[in-house]
């Protein structure tokens, strides 16, 4: 059986991925950014999943509002790296999952997420910008992913209980799926930051530290709150929040934070938070760990 | 009204990108979406007023664009996210239209930061 290993809660602004690829590693401008994802390298490089589920969203690039969906489901075995507005970025195309996601599509619409699936679609920096920092591609990507659309875009936008939800039904939806894969879970977006108006620019450090510390031990008080406080707490940007709180959701109990980063240097807090499921005990032959796995995590 | 969002309305200098903004500015939105094709982006610059003219701009719309006025242009209803591809073509980075935003210059908008050479 499928089974989770940890969950990742990273921001998804362009210039993660910029900076990567201009190779800012020892630009003191960026180095603090570089560092603070090693932790997580080199924990997906040890526990090698095979999958990482990607809680994300558009950026009105894959999707217009002729039709923005409010959760969407990637199901594909490609997806090709989108042109944003100066061509796309030179990494491979994304490899997709389609096994796990057409079961999640199953899962999810018999627990009555009735969700609806894309395929054949390019995705943008809402997945890849903080990817490679964390799964580089060398020469291709490690593995594989599931991409799933969160609609922060245009109001009305699916409340934070609801993302909690719906990564409840994604944790029920993998752990069901009977190949013996290892998954984690990637929440995307935030910290605080605003993009319009003459609030612009702004953050809030005290609440994203604040947020940190919540989504780790206490992430009810997150899902209780409403958007409204979100975006006068973070910024109406800092909304994307939510995105985390479907990746929490996705995760158990007894998930533990064993690294976080936090760096404010323009108008995006960038914060990275590694979130690790309780070791599994492997039987003394090494074998019959995928069925205890199972049992513990249902 | 959405009760997710009461309070919003409090905030100053906020724009909130809702189905309203959505209807009204769909068509100026659909022309700076469309920057995500390369020929798009290339009969823009060369003949703005055909690329214009092709996505059926208003005289308003059309003035917004050419002079990159970005507050107007988010006044108006346009998504930030969809500007973000006007501004690659345009080779304006996201500090400057955020100082746009604020009616800044985009010294005086880096003078606030802490890092202003991340960019």
């Amino acid at each position: 059986m499928a089974k989770i290993l940890g969950g990742i809660g990273t921001s998804h602004v362009p210039t993660i991925g910029g900076a990567y690829d201009r190779n800012k590693r020892n630009d003191p401008d960026w180095a603090p950014l570089f560092r603070g994802y090693e932790p997580v390298k080199a924990w997906l490089a040890q526990r090698k999943p095979d999958v990482l589920v990607f809680f994300y969203n558009d950026h009105a690039t894959t999707f217009f509002f002729d039709h923005y969906p409010t959760f969407a489901l990637g199901v594909g075995a490609e997806y090709a790296i989108a042109d944003e507005g100066l061509g796309p970025r030179a990494v491979p195309p994304l490899k997709g999952h389609a096994g796990l996601a057409r079961h999640m599509a199953d899962s999810l619409v018999n627990d009555e997420f009735d969700i609806s699936v894309f395929q054949d679609l390019p995705i943008d920096h809402g997945v890849h910008s903080p990817l490679t920092m964390f799964w580089p591609p060398s020469p291709d990507w490690p593995g594989k992913i599931v991409p799933i659309e969160i609609n922060v875009l245009q109001h009305p936008i699916p409340t934070p209980a609801r993302c909690w939800k719906l990564g409840q039904a994604v944790r029920r939806a993998v752990l069901s799926y009977p190949e013996d894969l290892k998954v984690v879970i990637v929440g995307t977006g935030g910290l605080s930051h605003q993009m319009n108006g003459e609030r612009a620019g702004f953050n809030n450090e005290k609440w994203d530290r604040k947020f940190l510390d919540l989504i780790a031990r206490d992430p009810r008080k997150l899902v209780a709150m409403r958007h409204a406080d979100y975006i006068r707490l973070g910024g109406t940007e800092g909304a994307e929040e939510i995105m985390w709180l479907a990746m929490r959701g996705a995760l158990s109990p007894r998930a533990r934070k064993i690294h976080e980063n936090y760096y404010l240097p323009m108008t995006t807090a960038m914060a990275v938070a590694l979130f690790e499921e309780p070791m599994q005990k492997v039987s003394a032959s090494g074998k019959g760990g995928a069925r205890t796995s199972a049992k513990m995590s249902s | 009204m959405n009760p997710q969002l009461k309070g919003v309305e409090q905030l100053e200098g906020t724009y909130l990108f809702d189905l309203a903004s959505s209807a009204k500015a769909l068509r100026l939105n659909r022309f700076l979406h469309g920057f995500t094709v390369p020929a798009n982006r290339a009969l823009f610059k060369e003949t703005p007023e055909a690329a214009f003219d092709k996505a059926g701009l208003t005289a308003e719309e059309r003035r917004m664009v050419r002079e990159l006025d970005w507050a107007a242009l988010m006044r108006y209803g346009a998504s930030f996210f969809c500007l973000e591809k006007l501004g690659r073509v345009k080779s304006v980075s996201n500090p400057e239209m955020v100082a746009g935003f604020r009616g800044e210059s985009l010294e005086e908008f880096l003078k606030t930061r802490n890092v202003p050479g991340a960019r």
